[in-house]
């Protein structure tokens, strides 16, 4: 008997299956219309399409966990279909369908170590760490006595990802980037 | 008071001193209002014998008393002690609320206006809106009127509708949106006119702001309805709400009267662009 999670267990990240399918909630809300019983509405992101799904549940609703497994991987190469990870313990190596992680693709660089996350033993998607570190490749210069706090501009790191960064920041430099939200940590010496 | 030095050890990051400014400009503006409609302000204790009605809605328990869900009761008892323009802002409390647009302890706006129905309430609360907006820069917002059964209709049992307001209807309330005419069965404080209950809730940013009542006036009517819903809550296994004989006398001596209830926390939060409530409130 599978794992079961009820509405008081919802959070932002929980893993769950719907109609066979691994999904992970991306948003949860408490709803209560004025004169009714209690809901959560949510956003529940597929883990292997990438699509998005909005559900309500009433409250104390029951769904089923998902299982899922995670193994520290290295990104080896995509060939325009699928991106191929290396277990650098085993050896062993597999493919995830490309459409599935295209948030996380523009990060990934030759032997980037990721976790690679699997749904009833199928290699479904990737976690990136939290933070990378990389070069800007190219952005605009900085204009000197721009002192605006706030301001920033787009730039494109070596990786292939573009990030918003501060003004002061200028191309060469290397910077720290959170990949769970695509913003702009710090510069690293 | 200057402003503390960041870094300061009782520098509170979560609190937004720009939001709680226009939170206060707001209320300002709503307080000028009133008094420019010839309504009286009012206070109502919060901590009182009984503090819900509704068969959904906890009140907060404290010893033998509970802190007021909404200040309905007591102010339909100055209803019908003869002052009939009455305001009243000030916290209410719900158990077990609690989510972004959710707190156990809020701020709720009620007003009645005696010789009223639900139409001079909506002009009313549309109004009053726009001046609140226009406190913090906002433009007017322009309201539409819609019937819950142009919405969904009034023959799906009751847990099938709820989700199905939730689900489906809800999100697709985004532009300002007055919602009028519910199912009979939802008419809580609402008089009754054939299958609809003479009530409406006021949507805007798609959150639900507001839900006003044609009052009802008989006191046999309404101790049915409670009967009916601690019978509901006993099914349920919840505890059966206590009874307002107070309140229940003044409803015989009301006069015809409309009354709503507006959440000023939510009013604040869409106003000024925030998504949760924590970011209007000082927590």
């Amino acid at each position: 008997m599978a794992h079961k999670y009820d509405t008081s267990d919802f959070r932002n990240g929980l893993k769950i299956v719907i109609d066979g399918n691994p999904y992970i909630m991306t948003y949860f809300q408490f709803v209560k219309p004025g004169k009714g019983t209690a809901f959560t509405r949510t956003k529940l992101k597929n883990m292997i399409t990438g699509s998005v799904l909005e559900r309500t549940y009433r409250t104390g609703e029951k769904v089923e966990a998902a299982d899922i497994e995670d193994h520290t991987m290295q990104f080896l190469y995509e060939d325009g279909e699928f991106h191929h990870f290396m277990n650098t313990e085993t050896f062993e190596q597999v493919a995830i369908p490309s459409d599935g992680i295209k948030d996380e693709a523009a990060y990934l660089t030759e032997s980037l170590e990721v976790d690679v996350l699997f749904f009833n033993g199928r290699p479904i998607s990737v976690q990136l760490p939290n933070f990378i570190v990389d070069v800007i490749e190219y952005c605009e210069p900085g204009v000197r006595g721009n002192t605006a706090t706030g301001a920033t501009k787009p730039a494109t790191l070596a990786c292939g990802a573009t990030v918003q960064v501060p003004l002061f920041v200028e191309q060469g430099e290397t910077i720290k980037v959170d990949t769970r939200t695509n913003a702009y940590a710090s510069r690293v010496k | 008071m200057p402003p503390l030095p960041s870094g300061s050890p009782v520098a509170d990051a979560a609190l937004d001193a720009a939001r709680l400014r226009s939170r206060a400009r707001i209320l300002r503006a709503i307080r000028r209002w009133f008094d420019d409609h010839g309504y009286l302000e009012v206070h109502t204790p919060a901590l009182v014998p009984a503090g819900a009605l509704e068969p959904h809605l906890e009140a907060v328990q404290v010893g033998p008393l509970q802190l007021h869900t909404s200040p309905e009761f007591a102010m339909k008892r100055v209803l019908a002690a003869g002052l009939g323009r009455i305001y009243q802002i000030g916290p209410c409390f719900r158990e077990e609320e609690a989510g972004v647009h959710h707190s156990r302890e809020f701020t709720m706006l009620e007003w009645y206006r005696a010789g009223a129905g639900t139409p001079e309430l909506m002009d009313e609360v549309e109004a009053l809106i726009g001046a609140a907006a226009k406190a913090v820069g906002r433009a007017t917002p322009r309201f539409v009127r819609r019937s819950v059964a142009s919405l969904l209709p009034h023959s799906l049992d009751p847990d099938e509708w709820f989700f199905r307001w939730v689900d489906a209807v809800e999100p697709t309330l985004t532009a300002p949106t007055i919602v009028f005419d519910y199912p009979d069965w939802q008419a809580a404080l609402a008089r009754r006119r054939g299958h609809n209950a003479d009530r409406f809730e006021v949507y805007l940013g798609g959150v639900e702001l507001a839900n006003a009542f044609a009052e009802e006036l008989s006191s046999v009517e309404l101790r049915r309805r409670i009967q009916h819903n601690n019978a509901t809550r006993r099914q349920a296994g919840r505890p059966p709400h206590p009874v307002d004989d107070r309140f229940l006398a003044a409803v015989d001596r009301m006069p015809r009267a409309a009354g709503i209830a507006l959440g000023i926390d939510r009013l604040v939060m869409v106003l000024t662009g925030a998504t949760e409530l924590s970011q209007v409130q000082v927590r």
